[in-house]
């Protein structure tokens, strides 16, 4: 489950890891994840791995699948959203964000006829899913699920938030330690 | 004004096809093209003629109708807002119409809906019972093969037959 969970999720994951106490939820890049993923073999049961390491804190999750059909990207929010329920995840908002039009205005005609043109479109329409708190684990179940059962056609973006602890260093301001420091000259 | 001339240009383009057509038996093989060759008021519709034309529902559809009436053809992320390499996937899908064309004979009932789920390449054809099953199995095998090779990725081809052509109107 391991090594087919990296070879999905491809080699540049630029994780930066944001204090959830001093600092709102800033977006973390998670790599753009494309419908590209390899076709593998059905993966075995032998799947869960227990480790010592304390699992990733997720403050927010946020999908964001992007198409040029509305009516399926509206299943693909149904889908999304009944499989959050059934797994116990909260599911914090799922949103239409406004559509992009590309628009090309071109010559009708290979010579001449500069008055006559024609105008073509491309629509791009959004759909986001956010959910709040969610373990690493449960997130890469999700997240797996999803991406497996992405229509053709249809491109999906995932942002995850992190929440780490304030490391040592900076647990305490400075001048609360009462030590007198002596301007240099 | 501009219409009358692209009008005119047609009519004579007729007869010259005609012309050339004559010629075209005599082992001279060379044809004149006149027409403004990128017509866009024209492309992909079926001129209303006699009533004696059978059309599908896919020909009986204009472009504009894409997405209200009609679905897409090929389907896959390179044509959305932030992704690339549209052109590449435009190449590789006019050459899988015309090998599947070329394959399967006159069989074709429908144009091939290629759609694109990760890696997998899965192209939906629409056939007429023109051939045995055996003769089909083997044509899908042979093409899912080849395929395969020159795009160095899976490919699948679902194929639904059909006894005849489906109708939609006469145009």
């Amino acid at each position: 489950m391991a090594a087919s969970m990296t070879s999905v999720w491809g080699v540049r994951v630029l994780s930066k890891i944001i204090h959830g106490h001093l600092l709102p939820a800033a977006a973390v890049r998670h790599q753009t994840v494309r419908s590209r993923f390899l076709h593998t073999a059905p993966v075995s049961s032998s799947a869960v791995s227990v480790s010592e390491e304390p699992d990733v804190l997720y403050q927010r999750l946020s999908v964001r699948v992007k198409g040029h059909d509305k009516a399926v990207l509206d299943s693909y929010e149904f889908f999304a959203t009944l499989a959050a329920q059934e797994l116990g995840l909260n599911l914090q908002k799922a949103f239409e964000a406004p559509k992009h039009i590309d628009k090309l205005t071109l010559l009708k005609s290979v010579h001449i006829f500069k008055k006559h043109r024609v105008q073509y479109e491309m629509r791009t329409h959004y759909r986001c899913i956010q959910l709040s708190r969610v373990t690493g684990s449960s997130a890469r179940v999700y997240l797996e699920y999803i991406e497996r059962n992405l229509p053709e056609g249809v491109a999906m973006e995932v942002t995850k938030t992190a929440v780490e602890k304030i490391p040592e260093h900076i647990q305490k301001p400075l001048w609360d330690d009462g030590k007198q420091e002596t301007p240099s000259q | 004004m501009c219409k009358n001339m692209a009008t005119s240009l047609v009519r004579q383009t007729k007869l010259l096809s005609i012309v050339t057509s004559q010629f075209n038996s005599a082992a001279c093989f060379r044809n004149i093209h006149c027409t403004a060759a990128c017509l866009k008021n024209r492309a992909a519709r079926i001129r209303v003629g006699k009533g004696d034309k059978s059309v599908t529902y896919e020909q009986a559809y204009h472009p504009h109708d894409i997405g209200h009436r009609k679905g897409w053809l090929s389907q896959h992320t390179s044509n959305l807002q932030g992704e690339d390499e549209a052109a590449e996937r435009v190449v590789e899908d006019v050459f899988i119409r015309r090998f599947m064309y070329g394959t399967f004979h006159n069989c074709l009932a429908d144009e091939v809906v290629i759609k694109r789920r990760g890696n997998l390449l899965v192209i939906c054809a629409m056939m007429i019972q023109k051939l045995l099953p055996s003769k089909f199995y083997f044509l899908i095998g042979y093409s899912e093969e080849l395929l395969s090779h020159f795009y160095k990725c899976p490919v699948k081809i679902e194929m639904q037959t059909v006894e005849e052509k489906v109708v939609y109107k006469y145009l």
